[in-house]
């Protein structure tokens, strides 16, 4: 046992690798947003190869680090069933977060340097994550109803074993890779101050992810923890409206974390559980590590000139991300850099979903939004 | 001396600093092409100034980029 609690290690973990994560995606503009909205708005892949990397780093260390015996759970916790729900939610999550100009994730690390647009985005985030409350009952009946599978990852579902779909695929990606790598097309001149090369990102976000399935049980993931701050921000002035959503009283996360002997459980009510101890910390992170980033550049600065049409795109976009992250449920950050390395069904069929989102989402940026 | 149109994007959600950039470079495309304007583009968008001078090269016109205290100036001019 590493500490008393298990809680103190969790928080020391998530707060270390958020800080780094908002250091990295900060320094290379790491934004999810842009690899599918600037292949739909400018034919412009460039970024989206980037995440292929990520993706492909990922399910080489996941897979060795369980065939290792180091990461546990697999597949790792709050991972949802295959169902319509994931597809309708990357779809929303995907419009939502091309108008609001950065994810769940993206958005944390431009509020930390300072981006008063990524601040109306979070706020539209926080409303749309608590008001998922009011249609939880209803939409899980529907995730229920048109669930596709019982199996989690496409290995169980054609009965295969993971390594031998993950190790062809695995192969496919790095050959794929070194071939761009070879013709250029992974690096790009760039003269931002203190610039950190995205492959380069890519390679130590993927190590965070890692890094996180091994000490905290899971890899990165914030968006439970947007609907338990506007929960705990409700409750202050409404407790009685809290404690009559059902969708607060859940419970969804059950798990013994590593380094630990102890079960521990949360959920997305306001109580300092499980999900607090394991997101708050990464949250705070990346909107920290961000902020020091940009102060350490002398290019920390708040600009509110922000054309009106681009509020009401920021906070109708954040809303419809926070909404859609739950109705998902989860972010692109946590299915596609933790799920879809393990090739969780529900994070493909995100995916699947993300990407005709992405291009609606660009569509309605460029006729309404920016012009 | 070239006419300078100058955009000012601080602040502004992403994509919007190269949206409005190609915007300006495709209305002013025949004047950039004599050497008769240019565009310079104030930003603090760190992403835009790799994105920006890509495009501006690859529809054949130059971009320098400079560091300034409130950001980055991006100068687009010059035909082939």
């Amino acid at each position: 046992m590493l500490f008393e609690s298990p809680y103190l290690f969790i928080i020391a973990s998530s707060l270390a690798i958020g800080l780094i994560a908002g250091i990295v995606m900060h320094r290379a503009d790491f934004c999810m947003t842009a690899c599918f909205r600037d292949l739909f708005l400018f034919r412009d892949g460039f970024l989206l190869r980037q995440l292929v990397l990520l993706v492909v780093a990922s399910l080489v260390l996941f897979e060795l680090g369980r065939l290792a015996g180091l990461i546990k759970p697999y597949p790792f916790p709050l991972l949802p069933p295959p169902s319509l729900a994931n597809l309708i939610g990357g779809f929303l999550f995907g419009i939502g977060m091309v108008l609001a100009g950065g994810c769940v994730c993206g958005s944390l690390y431009k509020l930390g340097a300072g981006s008063l647009a990524s601040l109306l985005a979070v706020l539209g985030m926080l409303i749309g994550s608590t008001a998922y409350a009011e249609i939880h009952e209803p939409w899980a009946d529907f995730a229920r109803a048109t669930r596709l599978a019982e199996a989690l990852t496409l290995p169980q579902w054609l009965g295969l074993t993971t390594t031998a779909v993950l190790l062809p695929l695995s192969g496919l990606g790095a050959l794929w890779l070194a071939r761009e790598f070879r013709a250029g097309r992974m690096e790009r001149p760039a003269w931002a101050r203190g610039h950190l090369a995205p492959w380069q990102a890519a390679l130590i976000l993927a190590l965070l992810g890692f890094l996180s399935w091994l000490l905290v049980g899971m890899p990165m993931g914030i968006t439970t923890s947007y609907a338990k701050l506007g929960a705990a921000f409700t409750s202050l002035f409404a407790p009685e409206y809290v404690e009559s959503r059902s969708y607060f009283s859940l419970q969804s996360l059950h798990y013994t974390p590593p380094f630990s002997d102890q079960p521990i459980q949360g959920g997305p009510g306001p109580a300092l559980d499980a999900i607090a101890a394991i997101q708050y910390p990464l949250l705070l992170g990346i909107v920290l590590g961000a902020a020091f980033s940009a102060l350490r550049l002398g290019e920390w600065r708040c600009h509110f000139r922000l054309p009106p049409r681009q509020i009401v795109s920021a906070l109708a976009g954040g809303l419809l991300l926070g909404l859609a992250a739950r109705m998902a449920p989860s972010c692109n950050v946590w299915h596609l850099w933790g799920g879809l390395p393990i090739l969780a069904l529900s994070s493909l069929l995100f995916l699947a979903g993300l990407l005709p989102g992405a291009w609606a989402g660009a569509y309605l940026l460029r006729r309404f939004v920016i012009r | 001396m070239a006419r300078r149109l100058e955009l000012d994007i601080r602040g502004q959600i992403c994509p919007s600093c190269l949206l409005l950039t190609l915007k300006a470079i495709n209305e002013e495309a025949e004047a950039l092409r004599r050497g008769e304007a240019e565009i310079v583009v104030t930003t603090d968008d760190r992403q835009a100034t790799a994105t920006i001078p890509a495009a501006a090269e690859r529809m054949g016109y130059h971009a320098e980029v400079a560091s300034l205290d409130e950001g980055y100036r991006i100068r687009v001019f010059g035909g082939r």
